[in-house]
């Protein structure tokens, strides 16, 4: 099945449906859906539609999403990885039950390329940047076990510790995750490709997670030994050795944050005002609360707590404490620098691409000083223009089909069809005379002749046709941009020829024509005046034996354009007189 | 509910278009281009060459002479004396003879070194009482319980200082001689034993209990016993100056400043530098210093050892900061090389072909 040429797409009906969910055809259900390039299915009931996604899910290794707007696309909603609901005409039902509401269905292509995509690269980004301090903040200590007797010394001030993930380093890793863009939100949308690694699952996986975790490590190797070599034999100026605990836990701490905020800061691709506040501002804060901590007031209210008087003072007036920091921060930054830029320079991806396509354009813009909305609109990707490029073309997928009451019970009545059982027959009898009237009163609102005597020896429905079943092809208006009654016109146009069972050839074809000049075929169906003639003939409706109609895409689209040419030619093109 | 009450309509529940809110806050959009990284690189790389010969060159100006003492000269005859256990609280002199070769120009310092004695146990650095070292009455009386087992004597009576690093305080001393000739006269290096430790250590972490006009320091300490493995009561800590006793002595101060790692030097004292010979330094000669050994270091392997340096701006003698810049200098310079070939070569117009 994965080798099947040519786009395909199925219609299937409810009641079908409830066969191929069983469990003996579920697998051939999918097989044959997953082939296709569009699935509908109509008339489904909300049970059914819950169903198909938890097929999908069960089966299929995939991200499900599942939209609607009404109450009976809850349980779909619900069901589906991700539940989108839109809010409007049917209420909010949908958007009560949903992980994400908007209010027009355009609106998802946005949620998925511009908020999906950047929510992925956030998340990301700050799950490894988070790994990677942690890790090099921890694994100092494991390091100095090695020269204290593995006593679980710390290295840094206990105050420290307590505030260096709260507030040294959580704001720009915030600021990261809920500012960062890689690309703006109309190149998003304009390159849909930029949504694969999401779905590859490319930015955070096993091999990341160990490359965050080997940098955070040589990050620690780094950030211990390199103090450690210098202040073991180091001295102040004054000659005081700086060999104590104090000062290389000072020491190791700015070099720390100042890492860090380092690292953070090249992870960091789209710098707003609040990612400069939140970097510089977690440093100053670092520094100001160093300072305060080893002040001589704290330490004179409680002088066990605050041991640490006078050592930030006197260590960071130390110009050998500050060229070991630099030196530490140029051996963990220098590597980090080089690998991105290789992996930039050999294998960009994409987004780099577009990132730099989107760079290249600003320093155009500055240096030839017009507005670059011509320039960026004229070299916009074509690909959304590409999508729709094939609008010429007669085939398509992806219809919406919404009923309109009655029309089901119009075909499966029988009134205007031959009858072809004798059960049919009964059904029709039994329904026909309500709904009739209905018809007609609906009928007498839009036109001055009601449908009259749909006379009773109209081509028959296909056996297969069962009233609730009847999938009718109703049109929304905006599909036929016609009234209810030229839909009408179309519905009985397309009353198939009679199934295999009845040999009606004459006046079946005449069923088929365009409806313009069906609708007197409807009512005079033994007149069966065949004109008009349209190549509407060729369309058949491939009826299903049992129970609901599958009608080829083909069909419909013939009749559509057929009825629509036809419509344009006529000159009434309002409904007809039945 | 007032807040939605208050906007009807179809837009109800529209988001505010500021440009918070929709992400289109004004941003920079950095990216790491050739003309950006690579050269960032070799400045990188020509500010550590500039920085590390300029700091060898600083170093090469200063000068150190180490000299391991545990086991040298006489003092082998102390240190087997110490290996029998009950001699621990007798004290034993040696002496140790070393040559200089070049004159220590300008200030020197007097360091005394230890090996292998891990001043940065948990437990160890755990175990003091700074409350109690800043002249707190109550702690004098009642030391923190951080100081277990060396809280109370056998008596009963608190300790002061209390705790383990106070207790293990090292007490050796010297005294350096120099001689100009073999066989001439021996002259005393005068060696200024404060000013040692950091201003604030001095000044505010360690300040003995107050005490009236008339009471001596002995009889401030009253109640309180020394640490058992002290030879003086902390108020005779130092004979000569009256000032330098209890809390505020510079050799405790000096001690109680932990050290980060097993092998670490501290301060002993600093050279005078008022009458000759010694005006200009330490003049190249013989010298010999007279110990007074009685810190044991056997039980855990330490050795111990006498530093003499001098120090510049950058400190004392440390080559492995220049050497770590020249050896950074030159990697970043490889790396810088690379990464231009690689440039050159692959991915010169891959970018633009890519799009």
């Amino acid at each position: 099945m994965d080798n099947i040429s040519g786009e395909f797409a199925l219609v299937i009906s409810g009641h079908s449906l409830a066969h191929a969910l069983e469990a003996d055809m579920e697998a051939e259900l999918l097989m044959t859906a997953c082939a296709c390039k569009a699935v509908i299915c109509c008339r489904v009931t909300p049970m059914q539609k819950a169903l198909v996604v938890e097929l999908i899910k069960k089966h299929k290794k995939a991200v499900t999403l599942a939209i609607g707007d009404g109450a009976n696309d809850v349980s779909m909603i619900k069901s589906a990885h991700i539940g989108v609901g839109i809010s409007g005409q049917e209420g909010i039902q949908a958007v009560l039950a949903s992980d994400y509401s908007f209010a027009q269905f355009r609106f998802l292509q946005r949620l998925l390329l511009v908020h999906g995509r950047w929510s992925y690269l956030r998340m990301c980004r700050f799950l490894c940047y988070f790994f990677y301090k942690n890790f090099a903040f921890t694994m100092v200590h494991f390091w100095f076990g090695f020269f204290c007797g593995f006593s679980a010394q710390t290295v840094y001030d206990q105050y420290f510790i307590t505030l260096y993930n709260i507030l040294y380093t959580s704001l720009p890793v915030l600021a990261m995750g809920i500012f960062d863009q890689d690309v703006p939100d109309r190149r998003s949308l304009e390159y849909p490709k930029l949504y694969e690694p999401g779905q590859l699952n490319l930015l955070f996986n096993k091999r990341e997670f160990f490359i965050c975790i080997s940098q955070g490590i040589y990050t620690s190797l780094v950030l211990f030994f390199v103090p450690y070599a210098v202040l073991s034999n180091a001295s102040q100026d004054t000659a005081e050795p700086l060999a104590d605990y104090q000062t290389f836990a000072v020491t190791t701490a700015t070099a720390l944050v100042i890492v860090v905020s380092v690292q953070i800061a090249l992870d960091t691709g789209y710098w707003t005002i609040i990612n400069h506040v939140f970097v510089w501002g977690s440093l100053g804060l670092f520094f100001s609360i160093m300072l305060a901590m080893h002040s001589q007031t704290l330490f004179s209210s409680s002088p066990n707590q605050f041991h640490f008087v006078g050592s930030a003072q006197s260590t960071l007036l130390q110009p050998v404490v500050w060229l070991t920091i630099a030196l530490a921060t140029v051996i963990c930054i220098v590597p980090v620098l080089a690998f991105r830029f290789l992996k930039l320079d050999l294998k960009p991806q994409l987004s780099d691409t577009v990132r730099y396509t989107q760079l290249v354009r600003q320093k155009k813009r500055k240096a030839v000083c017009f507005s670059g909305g011509a320039g960026v609109r004229g070299a916009a990707g074509s690909t959304s223009e590409g999508r729709l490029g094939a609008r010429g073309g007669s085939r398509r997928s992806g219809y919406a089909f919404a009923h309109q009451e009655g029309f089901g019970e119009l075909i499966t009545s029988g009134k205007n069809m031959r009858l072809s059982s004798l059960a049919l027959a009964s059904f029709a009898s039994r329904h026909s005379s309500s709904w009739i009237d209905t018809l007609r009163k609906k009928k007498h609102s839009h036109t001055p002749t009601p449908p009259g005597a749909a006379s009773g020896d109209s081509s028959p429905a296909p056996s297969c046709v069962s009233g609730s079943a009847a999938p009718p092809l109703s049109n929304s208006p905006s599909v036929l941009g016609g009234s209810q009654d030229a839909a009408i016109e179309e519905e009985e146009a397309r009353t198939p020829p009679p199934s295999p069972l009845q040999a009606k050839p004459g006046s079946s074809t005449s069923h088929a024509r365009p409806p313009s000049t069906t609708l007197l075929a409807a009512s005079e169906s033994t007149q069966g005046p065949s004109t008009g003639g349209g190549p509407g003939d060729t369309a058949p409706s491939a009826q299903g034996e049992s129970g609901g109609w599958t009608l080829s895409l083909g069909a419909v689209q013939e009749a559509l354009s057929n009825w629509r040419s036809l419509g344009v030619r006529s000159s009434s093109p309002g409904p007809p007189s039945l | 509910m007032g807040k939605e009450a208050a906007k009807t309509g179809p837009l109800a529940h529209r988001p505010d278009n500021s440009a918070f809110m929709q992400q289109r806050l004004p941003a920079w959009s950095p990216m790491l281009t050739t003309s950006t990284v690579l050269p960032f690189m070799y400045c990188m790389a020509v500010l550590c060459l500039v920085v590390g010969v300029s700091l060898l060159i600083t170093v090469q100006g200063t000068q150190e002479m180490k000299l391991d003492y545990t086991e040298a000269g006489t003092c082998n005859n102390c240190f087997q004396f110490l290996k029998n256990v009950s001699n621990a609280g007798k004290s034993c002199g040696c002496q140790v003879v070393f040559t200089l070769e070049h004159e220590f120009k300008g200030d020197v310092f007097f360091y005394y070194g230890l090996q292998n004695f891990h001043q940065n146990l948990r437990k160890y650095m755990d175990s003091r009482d700074d409350a109690q070292m800043v002249g707190r009455m109550q702690n004098l009386k009642n030391p923190s319980s951080y100081c277990e087992p060396y809280i109370w004597d056998e008596k009963d009576v608190p300790i002061a200082p209390c705790g383990a690093v106070a207790n293990s305080m090292f007490n050796d001393s010297f005294a350096l001689q120099y001689q100009v000739q073999p066989g001439g006269p021996i002259n005393t290096v005068p060696l200024y034993r404060k000013g040692i430790a950091w201003y604030t250590d001095e000044n505010v972490k360690f300040r003995n209990p107050p005490r009236n006009k008339s009471q001596t320091l002995a009889q401030v300490f009253e109640g309180t016993a020394s640490p058992p493995y002290w030879q003086k009561p902390v108020y005779l800590l130092d004979p000569l100056d009256a000032t330098n006793n209890g809390f505020i002595n510079e050799d405790l101060i000096v001690w109680m400043r932990e050290a980060a790692f097993p092998n670490f030097k501290k301060l002993y004292g600093v050279l005078v530098r008022t009458q000759e010979p010694f005006t200009n330094g330490l003049p190249a000669g013989n010298y010999s210093i007279d110990i007074v050994y009685n810190f044991p270091v056997q039980y855990f392997k330490g050795r111990k050892q006498v530093v003499l340096s001098t120090v510049t701006w950058f400190g004392g003698q440390n080559r492995f900061l220049p050497i770590a810049y020249l050896v950074t200098s030159g990697l970043v310079f490889i790396i810088a090389i690379f990464l231009t070939v690689i440039w050159w070569k692959f991915g010169k117009d891959a970018k633009n072909m890519n799009e």
